[in-house]
C-alpha cells in the first residue's frame, strides 16, 4: 500500500550506497487509479506485509494487452501486460507461476525462484575454465539476455535464478 | 557519527544554513570532536545531544525541516512526534556523495514511511553529487556560495596556473590505512627525495609511522605531523599544498575547492562495493589516465605502485583538478539546491 492506494511493483533496482548501506528503487503502478510512481527505500526499511491471495496457474496465451493464465479448474485470469514485470523475461507456453490477487482481481505474477530454459543463442562453447566464473552473453527464447559460463552451448538447458537473472547450472 | 567526515559535512552544512538565516539544531551522539574541528562554534547553530528513543519531544519543538544524515535513524520518540504533527516537517534523507547513475535515479525520490511511529509520512532522498541533476556539493564560502569566501579561499580560487613545483613538492596526507602507503612513501623518497609530507592527526599519523618503520625509510624523509585541525585550518592546509591526499567526503569536496591536484581514498566497503563508486567518480570527472591509475593504486587492497610524479603527470593531474573546480564553480551549490528542494516539497 502506498498511502491508501494498493500498488503493484513493476520494477526494482537494488544499489549499494555509502558505508555499507543499500537502497531499493521501485516503480509502482496503482491498482485502482491510473498512475505510476517511483519511490526509494533503504534496504532495511520495514513494511507491513499485505496478505494477498495467490493461486498456482499455468500460462495459456496472450490477448493484447492481457496475459491469460489458467488454474487447475480451468478458470482463466487475465494479468495486464504492464503488471507482468520480470516474468515476461521467462515466459513460455504452459509455464507455471502463482497469480497474485488483490480484492479478487489478478494483479501480478510470481515466478518460482528458478526456471529451466534453453539457450537459443550464445557464442560457441569453449572448454577449459570449469569454474563457471568466466562468463559470456547468451539469450533464451524470449530474447532475454543472461550471462552463462563459457562451456555452455547453444541448445543447452540451464537453470536460471529468476530473482537475480543469474545462471545457476546446466541441466 | 562514524568517522570525522560525517560530522564534518553536517557541521559545514549547519553553518552554511545558519549563514543564510536559518536556525539550526545539530543533533549528534558525540560532539567532542567539535572541540577541535570547530572550536569557535557557529552563530545560529545549536549543538544538541542525540535524543534517545524514549525522549519525548514536544510538537512545538519540531522544526520546519528535518535532515536525517548518513543513515542515522531518527529516534523513535522524535518520529512519533513527527507522525502526530498536524503539519509534519519536510523530512530529508541526506545520502552519501555519489557519482553513480543509480544515485542520480534515486535523487529526489520520495520514500514513504511504511511502518513505525512515523508511518504515513514521506522522507525525501537527497544525494550530493557532481551532476547538475544531483544534489550538488557544499560550496566553499561561509554560506556555501562561491562568491562569499574567506581570503585564503579567495587566493585558492584565483589560482589558475599549473606549474611543476620549483621548491620541494608539498604534500598533505589525510587517509585511512591504504595498503599502498609504504610503497608510495618509498616511491616519493626515490623520486623526489626532498618532498615535504604533512600528515593529519589520528589514523593517518599512525599509518605513516607504521609504514616508515616497516619500510625503514631514512630520517631525511621529512614528515610533519599535525595536531587536529579546525575546518578553516584544514582548508588553509589544502590550499597551501601542491598535492592533497584526502579521504571520505568532506575533505574530498574541500580538496576540489582548493584547486590543487588531489588523490581520493574512498571509504572501503565490504565485498568491494566501493569500487564502482570510485570508478563512477573518475568517469564523471573525466580523469586522465595518470589520475585513474593513481586512484586505483591508492585504493588497492594490496601494495600497488602509483604513477611517478613527473612534470607531465603533474600537469595532467593539476589540470584535471582545476577543470573540476571550474565546473563546480559554474553550478549551484548543495545548499541552494536543498533550499529549492525543500521549498518545492514543503
Amino acid at each position: 500500500m502506498h498511502g491508501k492506494d494498493p500498488m503493484v511493483v513493476l520494477k526494482t533496482e537494488y544499489s549499494r550506497g555509502g558505508r555499507n548501506s543499500a537502497t531499493v528503487r521501485m516503480k509502482l503502478k496503482s491498482l485502482i487509479a491510473n498512475f505510476n510512481t517511483e519511490v526509494v527505500f533503504k534496504a532495511d526499511d520495514k513494511m507491513d506485509q499485505i496478505v494477498l491471495d495467490k493461486k498456482e496457474c499455468t500460462y495459456s496465451y496472450f490477448a493484447d494487452p492481457m496475459y491469460v493464465w489458467m488454474d487447475t479448474e480451468f478458470n482463466q485470469y487475465e494479468v495486464e501486460n504492464e503488471n507482468m514485470g520480470d516474468s515476461l523475461n521467462y515466459l513460455e507456453d504452459g509455464m507455471s507461476a502463482e497469480v497474485v490477487f488483490y480484492d479478487g482481481k489478478a494483479i501480478s505474477v510470481e515466478l518460482p525462484t528458478s526456471v529451466v530454459r534453453e539457450i537459443t543463442w550464445t557464442e560457441p562453447a569453449v572448454k577449459g575454465d570449469t569454474s563457471g566464473k568466466v562468463l559470456k552473453p547468451a539469450k533464451i527464447s524470449t530474447g532475454f539476455d543472461i550471462n552463462v559460463p563459457i562451456f555452455v552451448a547453444q541448445g543447452d538447458k540451464v537453470e536460471i535464478d529468476t530473482r537475480t537473472a543469474e545462471y545457476r547450472k546446466r541441466v | 557519527m562514524d568517522n570525522h567526515g560525517d560530522l564534518g559535512v553536517c557541521w559545514r552544512l549547519s553553518c552554511q544554513l545558519a549563514a543564510r538565516g536559518h536556525q539550526v539544531h545539530l543533533h549528534v551522539d558525540d560532539a567532542s570532536v567539535l572541540q577541535w574541528m570547530a572550536p569557535q562554534g557557529c552563530a545560529g547553530v545549536q549543538v544538541m545531544n542525540w535524543p534517545t528513543d524514549d525522549t519525548v519531544i514536544n510538537a512545538s519543538a519540531l522544526p520546519d525541516v528535518v535532515i536525517e544524515a548518513f543513515g542515522c535513524e531518527l529516534p523513535l520518540g522524535y518520529q512519533a512526534t513527527m507522525g502526530r504533527a498536524s503539519t509534519p516537517p519536510v523530512w530529508v534523507n541526506l545520502e552519501y556523495f555519489s557519482a553513480e547513475d543509480a544515485a542520480l535515479r534515486n535523487h529526489g525520490l520520495p520514500s514513504p514511511v511504511m511502518s513505525g511511529p512515523a508511518k504515513g509520512l514521506t522522507k525525501w532522498f537527497f544525494y550530493p553529487g557532481l551532476s547538475p541533476q544531483s544534489g550538488g556539493v557544499l560550496g566553499p564560502g561561509v554560506d556555501g556560495r562561491v562568491n562569499s569566501v574567506h581570503e585564503h579561499e579567495q587566493l585558492s580560487l584565483q589560482r589558475d596556473k599549473i606549474s611543476w613545483p620549483t621548491k620541494p613538492p608539498r604534500i598533505s596526507l589525510f587517509c585511512y590505512e591504504p595498503a599502498s602507503l609504504g610503497l608510495w612513501l618509498q616511491q616519493l623518497h626515490e623520486q623526489t627525495p626532498a618532498v615535504h609530507l604533512t600528515v593529519t592527526a589520528g589514523r593517518a599519523t599512525q599509518a605513516v609511522r607504521h609504514a616508515l618503520q616497516a619500510w625503514q625509510l631514512p630520517p631525511s624523509f621529512e614528515v610533519s605531523e599535525l595536531p587536529y585541525l579546525s575546518h578553516p585550518e584544514f582548508d588553509q592546509l589544502l590550499a597551501a599544498q601542491d598535492l592533497n591526499l584526502v579521504r571520505g567526503e568532506d575533505s574530498l569536496v574541500r580538496a576540489i575547492w582548493a584547486g590543487q591536484a588531489f588523490l581520493w581514498q574512498i571509504y572501503p566497503q565490504d565485498d568491494g562495493a566501493h569500487w564502482p563508486k570510485l570508478q563512477a567518480f573518475l568517469k564523471a570527472t573525466q580523469a586522465p589516465t595518470v589520475v585513474v591509475q593513481a586512484h586505483l593504486a591508492w585504493n588497492a587492497d594490496q601494495p600497488t605502485a602509483l604513477p611517478a610524479l613527473t612534470p607531465a603527470h603533474w600537469a595532467q593531474w593539476s589540470a584535471w583538478a582545476l577543470t573540476l573546480r571550474r565546473r563546480l564553480q559554474a553550478e549551484t551549490d548543495l545548499l541552494t539546491r536543498l533550499e529549492s528542494f525543500v521549498a518545492a516539497h514543503g
